[in-house]
């Protein structure tokens, strides 16, 4: 077998099989039950419409796909550091890119399995719209690259930091600043800055694209743009992750 | 030469951790390396390995250089690092077939037992490693260390936390490695006996510089050591034996002797069986490996 594909399945394993990985499992189930009965009963409330819904469900489940690329991410490289474990992966005749994207293999791993178990919930909030396969189609290929985009950072960040504490904090301090144009008011995202700043991150390219294919019912091919963002963003980190990585010394 | 080290000098954050390193281990042979907490054995090590890269002097490992090619090392290299390394939820079996494959190496069950065994482990230990002893995780770790079949080992405190039968275990492990399969090994530790029963050659490390390098009986010539020794007779010495042991005390039935710089201790009992001394015991008592030590490593400090 790869050795790319035998790290990236001990590390989604190592996530998905431990007692860790069944608390995250059970949380994420818990937070979507709750938010989908929320937007449900608005629903029936004709408080929201039901591509609202879908689109607030599909920014939801890439939100907290990116926050377990983040916490994968400043495992996978600062904390089996801290554990001793980082070494012996290092001093097999893998290079160490191939070991950055067998980590960051992973991730898509556990990344699938959060998909897997958000289907039913979008599907149980966006069955009576028109948008539904839309909306499961671009979370799979635009949420994909954003959440891997945040675990490249959380690793990059990994190989430079000392620990996983600084490590983590920076890196939801990123995943915030990311999301912080979604917190904006109208008025506020129309500015020069907030439109600079939305346009630029990928958090908010995911997220406008989701709104134009969801609520607008705009083709995919149309996000010309903020697929470039995502992907310009894919591309950067892992250039930052694969630079330190290589550098990170025993 | 598998590893060969020339004036290697290193600096991290402007400080100077490595000052003047040279290191040579040969096919075959067990090399100690020596040092007080700090003096950068393990920094030397990650440049042996690859893993830092050095601001001067050259390194060659299997001959190539491990800061241009350092997964061709990594690939006829076993390493024991200092801190294990352990996934606490594996199985030891999991564990060794995981890395195996890593190097490139497909391993059925029976052959992952006798790697098992070859350590001393239990092959049929189906517990998770976080469940293990220190020892028994240090069996592991050189059980990852032979996975790769290696011609040079790498090996910092090998018998850590080993009882006294585990560490002769290990002991004979490497002798045989060494002496029947030719692999050289690079041992680190502080544990003189390991290295006075095991190593065919040592380095001194102190500061960042090697003060010493050579066969342990040349160094202890070289640095004019006596040996120390106590020796239990049965009855008083017939004869004394000029050149060869001198004698510093007796206690009861105890005579404390000082073997003669240049004398090998082998040497040394050989004449006083000859020359009629009832020897039943031998015991060392100071001199030898460590007393050049800490006299090599002091006056560097001094």
């Amino acid at each position: 077998m790869n050795s790319m594909i035998l790290l990236a399945r001990k590390e989604g394993g190592e996530l998905l099989m431990s007692g860790r990985g069944l608390g995250w499992l059970l949380a994420l189930s818990a937070i979507l039950s709750v938010f989908g009965l929320l937007l449900v009963s608005n629903t029936e409330l004709s408080l929201l419409d039901n591509a609202q819904v879908v689109y607030d469900m599909a920014g939801l489940v890439t939100a907290l796909g990116a926050l377990l690329a983040v916490v994968m991410g400043a495992d996978a490289v600062a904390g089996e550091r801290e554990r001793g474990t980082l070494v012996p992966l290092m001093l097999t005749p893998m290079p160490r890119n191939r070991i950055l994207l067998g980590k960051v293999g992973g991730q898509l791993i556990a990344w699938s399995v959060m998909y897997l178990l958000a289907l039913p919930y979008l599907w149980a909030v966006g069955s009576t719209g028109q948008n539904l396969a839309d909306a499961m189609l671009v979370v799979a290929l635009l949420g994909t690259p954003v959440v891997l985009a945040f675990g490249f950072l959380a690793m990059g960040l990994g190989a430079r930091f000392a620990g996983v504490r600084g490590t983590l904090l920076t890196s939801l301090i990123v995943l915030l600043l990311s999301a912080s144009p979604l917190l904006l008011g109208p008025s506020l995202r129309q500015s020069v800055i907030g439109k600079v700043f939305d346009a630029v991150n990928p958090f908010s390219g995911a997220m406008n694209a989701y709104d134009a294919v969801i609520i607008d019912s705009q083709a995919l091919s149309a996000q010309a743009l903020h697929i470039g963002a995502i992907l310009a963003w894919l591309g950067l980190m892992l250039w930052f992750a694969s630079s330190s990585f290589r550098r990170a010394a025993q | 030469m598998l590893i060969d080290i020339q004036s290697l000098r290193l600096q991290i954050d402007g400080t100077p951790v490595l000052r003047d390193v040279n290191l040579s281990v040969d096919k075959g042979e067990i090399y100690g390396l020596l040092g007080p907490n700090g003096a950068g054995k393990s920094t030397t090590i990650a440049v042996a390995l690859g893993l830092r890269q050095s601001d001067a002097g050259s390194v060659r490992v299997l001959g190539v250089d491990p800061r241009v090619d350092s997964e061709a090392v990594h690939a006829q290299t076993g390493v024991l690092p200092e801190q294990g390394g352990f996934y606490d939820w594996m199985t030891a079996r999991d564990y060794l077939d995981f890395f195996a494959r890593l190097y490139g190496k497909e391993y059925d069950a029976a052959a992952l037992s006798v790697r098992l065994e070859q350590v001393g482990l239990d092959p049929a230990l189906t517990r998770a490693i976080g469940a293990y002893s220190r020892g028994m995780k240090q069996r592991l770790g050189l059980a990852r260390a032979l996975l790769p079949e290696p011609r040079l080992l790498i090996l910092d405190e090998p018998t850590n936390g080993l009882d006294p039968r585990g560490r002769r275990e290990i002991h004979d492990l490497l002798i045989d490695l060494s002496a029947n399969r030719n692999v050289g090994i690079l041992l680190c530790t502080h544990l003189l006996d390991d290295v006075d029963r095991l190593c065919h050659r040592i380095g001194i490390l102190v500061e960042g510089q090697t003060v010493a390098q050579g066969a342990i009986a040349e160094l202890l010539r070289a640095g004019n050591q006596p040996s120390r020794f106590r020796l239990r007779l049965t009855g008083p010495p017939s004869a004394e034996v000029p050149g060869v042991v001198r004698v510093v005390a007796q206690e009861g039935e105890w005579w404390v002797v000082d073997i003669e710089p240049g004398v090998l201790p082998d040497a040394a009992w050989r004449q006083l069986l000859f020359s009629g001394w009832p020897v039943t015991e031998i015991h060392r008592a100071g001199g030898g490996l460590e007393d050049l030590y800490l006299t090599l490593s002091e006056r560097r400090a001094a």
